[in-house]
């Protein structure tokens, strides 16, 4: 009789690994495929291999390595804004006795707006010619041209702290109600003031859920494509074009696949490579 | 699958009710939101009663969302169209790739179409490598709107060349009144109203040879004027400004010019449409210079929609000779010169002035842009031009930067 060399909980595994393979592997893998060819949907009958060509191209490919440093500067802008803002409103939440389950329901509520609507919302707000945001500012004398060069890639910026700073708040405030209460009272019978408490005990217990909150978020503003599709399409110039703006134009409007396919790799390689950095960080310092 | 379930029930019914009678033919017709589209619908409802053997079903979206909708079309084993429409820049493209039917034989077996009355211009880009892939729809072609009334205050005659263009709108501003409404925005926006620059600048974007001009001192020339008209005659923070936003300006009372599509001045003209009060005071001349640049829809027949003969009775019927007057009457951009010429088009139409204006620009204009990597150039010279009026570089710099970088994509 056949008996089943695996473990039982191995096994009982096997459908989700199927799952992630056929979702995950197989387009991943036939992406890593088409990045090998010259993949272009109007020439399917003359697809051929170019080996690491693209990628080469890619390296040196002023466009691309300019949606890169856009795609890295936004990444790094957002996420630093909305931890340092989400742990200031965690904290702040965190102390609230009157009405804080509606305060908590009120600031999640960016959180639920979907992306594009959110763009196109402050394409509007924003607008010189209708926006409430200019109008106002415009009362008190001052013109801010969001949009304009220099400017742009800052309010994109913005706009996806507005947006997710909330997940930050839910995600702090999660880790700080876990938190154990004896270290905070032992300080506090020993004196220590505020300030030190928060650095020295809050802080460091904090680390984990920050680390989470830090990954989970990183990796979703790398995705950041319809601020820029309802608002900028990547300009002025080039100076709010990102890596999923250019992959999308270059794979489903002007159909040259395999080059897609290749950036989409490289980005992916950039991201895995940020996500163990920062996983190493801040894992050593916590040991 | 619903197409499939759809087709089963409407063949079950068929077959009930008419004991076995052949069923009808499902067209799927890919359209943009556009009123233009507003006007075909109508008209097949008349179509499908002359028709009964044929039933047109449309799928109207936003433009941004049509080019990979037909592409994958395409490449399936059946069309989920079996009739689209093709915007101008990718007609070489889809023709190239063999995905389009061609349509010499069946225009020369439909009697009384007189495919020669469409606009030169207009037919030229349906026709590759010497055979008709598409058959006109509507033109995009572009003109100056003016407020006429702005212009006789001041005795100003509208300019007709690019150097009387850029002082006049210079002149008329002031006060919160712009001389020009522009559409500076990344990509296809600004490509498409500075070509028109380049053009009356003695510009072009390829010599006859098909070299990159780019770069030529006519072109830095147009670039130049064209950021110092933004500078001077344009609002302040337009550097993203698209077709709603000059559209906005204009009919808000606030700009003496635009360049934009013909049939803008009958909606701006409408005392129910955007301009409300100063309905009839805008007029159209055509672009300084004389030469525009053209915009058009052509109708087209994917390669593998099996009902290939139903298509073409659709195209050839909506695109014929009376229905097309009756289109243009009903407000759809005109393609035909026997229309246009048509005294009762004038009469029930927008005038007799409107439409020669209209015939005048379609004769001299040349398509956006052509060529297998058509899109791309758009976006890489749209791009650049951009960067230019950004003050991020020089007009100089950044037409030798587009210059290179279409010659590198097509070199490719």
């Amino acid at each position: 009789m056949w008996r089943p060399r695996l473990p039982l909980r191995h096994r009982m595994l096997l459908p989700l690994v199927g799952l992630l393979a056929a979702v995950l592997a197989w387009p991943a893998l036939f992406a890593l495929w088409v990045s090998l060819h010259d993949y272009r949907l109007t020439r399917l009958r003359d697809v051929r291999f170019v080996g690491l060509d693209h990628y080469r191209a890619l390296l040196f490919d002023p466009v691309f390595l300019n949606a890169m440093a856009n795609t890295l500067h936004f990444v790094l802008a957002a996420v630093a804004l909305e931890l340092l803002l989400g742990l200031g409103l965690a904290l702040a939440l965190h102390r609230l006795r009157t009405g804080r389950h509606l305060a908590r329901a009120l600031v999640l509520v960016p959180m639920f707006v979907t992306p594009i609507a959110v763009g196109l919302m402050f394409r509007f707000l924003l607008n010189p010619q209708l926006g409430v945001v200019p109008y106002l500012l415009g009362r008190l004398g001052i013109t801010v041209d969001w949009f304009g060069p220099g400017l742009a890639l800052w309010s994109l910026i913005l706009i996806d702290v507005w947006q997710w700073t909330p997940f930050m708040v839910l995600m702090l405030l999660a880790g700080l109600e876990a938190l154990p209460r004896a270290p905070f009272e032992a300080a506090r019978v020993d004196g220590a003031s505020p300030w030190r408490i928060f650095t020295r005990i809050t802080l460091p217990l904090l680390r984990p859920v920050v680390l989470v909150a830090l990954v989970i978020r990183g990796l979703d503003a790398f995705k950041v494509f319809e601020y820029v599709y309802a608002i900028t399409r990547g300009g002025p110039g080039d100076s709010t074009e990102t890596v999923q703006f250019l992959i999308y134009k270059v794979g489903f409007r002007f159909f040259r696949m395999g080059e897609a396919s290749a950036m989409a790799w490289l980005l992916l390689l950039v991201t895995l490579a940020l996500t163990v950095l920062l996983w190493h960080l801040l894992r050593r310092r916590e040991a | 699958m619903t197409r499939i379930s759809r087709g089963v029930v409407a063949g079950l019914a068929a077959a009930l009710l008419a004991g076995g009678a052949a069923m009808a033919v499902e067209l799927d017709v890919i359209m943009e939101e556009v009123p233009d589209y507003d006007v075909v619908a109508r008209l097949t409802e008349r179509f499908e009663a002359e028709h009964p053997d044929i039933r047109v079903r449309f799928d109207a979206m936003p433009y941004d969302a049509m080019r990979d909708k037909i592409l994958t079309s395409f490449l399936a084993p059946e069309a989920s169209y079996d009739v689209i429409i093709v915007d101008n820049p990718w007609m070489v493209e889809f023709a190239r790739a063999g995905y389009l039917e061609p349509l010499d034989a069946r225009i020369a077996a439909t009697e009384g179409y007189d495919y020669g009355d469409f606009v030169g211009p207009l037919r030229a880009i349906g026709e590759v490598d010497g055979r008709i892939w598409g058959v006109p729809y509507y033109n995009y072609a572009l003109g100056l709107i003016v407020r006429q009334d702005v212009f006789d205050r001041a005795g100003l005659a509208v300019p007709t060349d690019l150097e009387d263009y850029v002082a006049t709108v210079r002149r008329l501003t002031g006060d919160g009144f712009y001389g020009a409404a522009m559409q500076p925005q990344r990509g296809y926006k600004i490509f498409e109203e500075w070509k028109n620059w380049l053009y009356a600048a003695g510009g072009d974007l390829f010599d006859d040879e098909g070299r990159v001009i780019l770069d030529s001192p006519e072109a830095i020339r147009a670039l130049e004027l064209y950021i110092e008209t933004h500078r001077e005659a344009a609002p302040p923070n337009s550097l993203n400004w698209g077709f709603d936003e000059a559209l906005r300006l204009m009919a808000a009372g606030k700009a003496a010019t635009m360049l934009s599509y013909n049939w803008m001045l009958p909606t701006l003209n409408n005392p129910e449409g955007p301009a409300g009060a100063l309905a009839g005071r805008f007029q159209l001349y055509e672009v300084p210079g004389g030469k525009a640049v053209l915009g058009a829809w052509h109708w087209a027949i994917p390669h593998n929609t099996p009902h290939k003969d139903a298509a073409w009775t659709f195209v050839s019927w909506i695109t014929s000779k009376a229905v097309d007057k009756e289109r243009v009457i009903m407000g759809g951009a005109p393609v035909r010169v026997s229309v246009m010429t048509d005294p009762e088009v004038w009469e029930k139409g927008y005038g007799e002035r409107y439409y020669r204006t209209v015939l005048a620009i379609l004769e001299d204009a040349e398509p956006l842009a052509v060529g297998e990597r058509a899109e791309e150039i758009i976006e890489i010279v749209g791009t650049e031009l951009n960067a230019a009026v950004a003050g991020e570089k020089s007009a100089e710099q950044a037409l030798r930067d587009a210059a290179d970088r279409v010659r590198r994509l097509l070199g490719r």
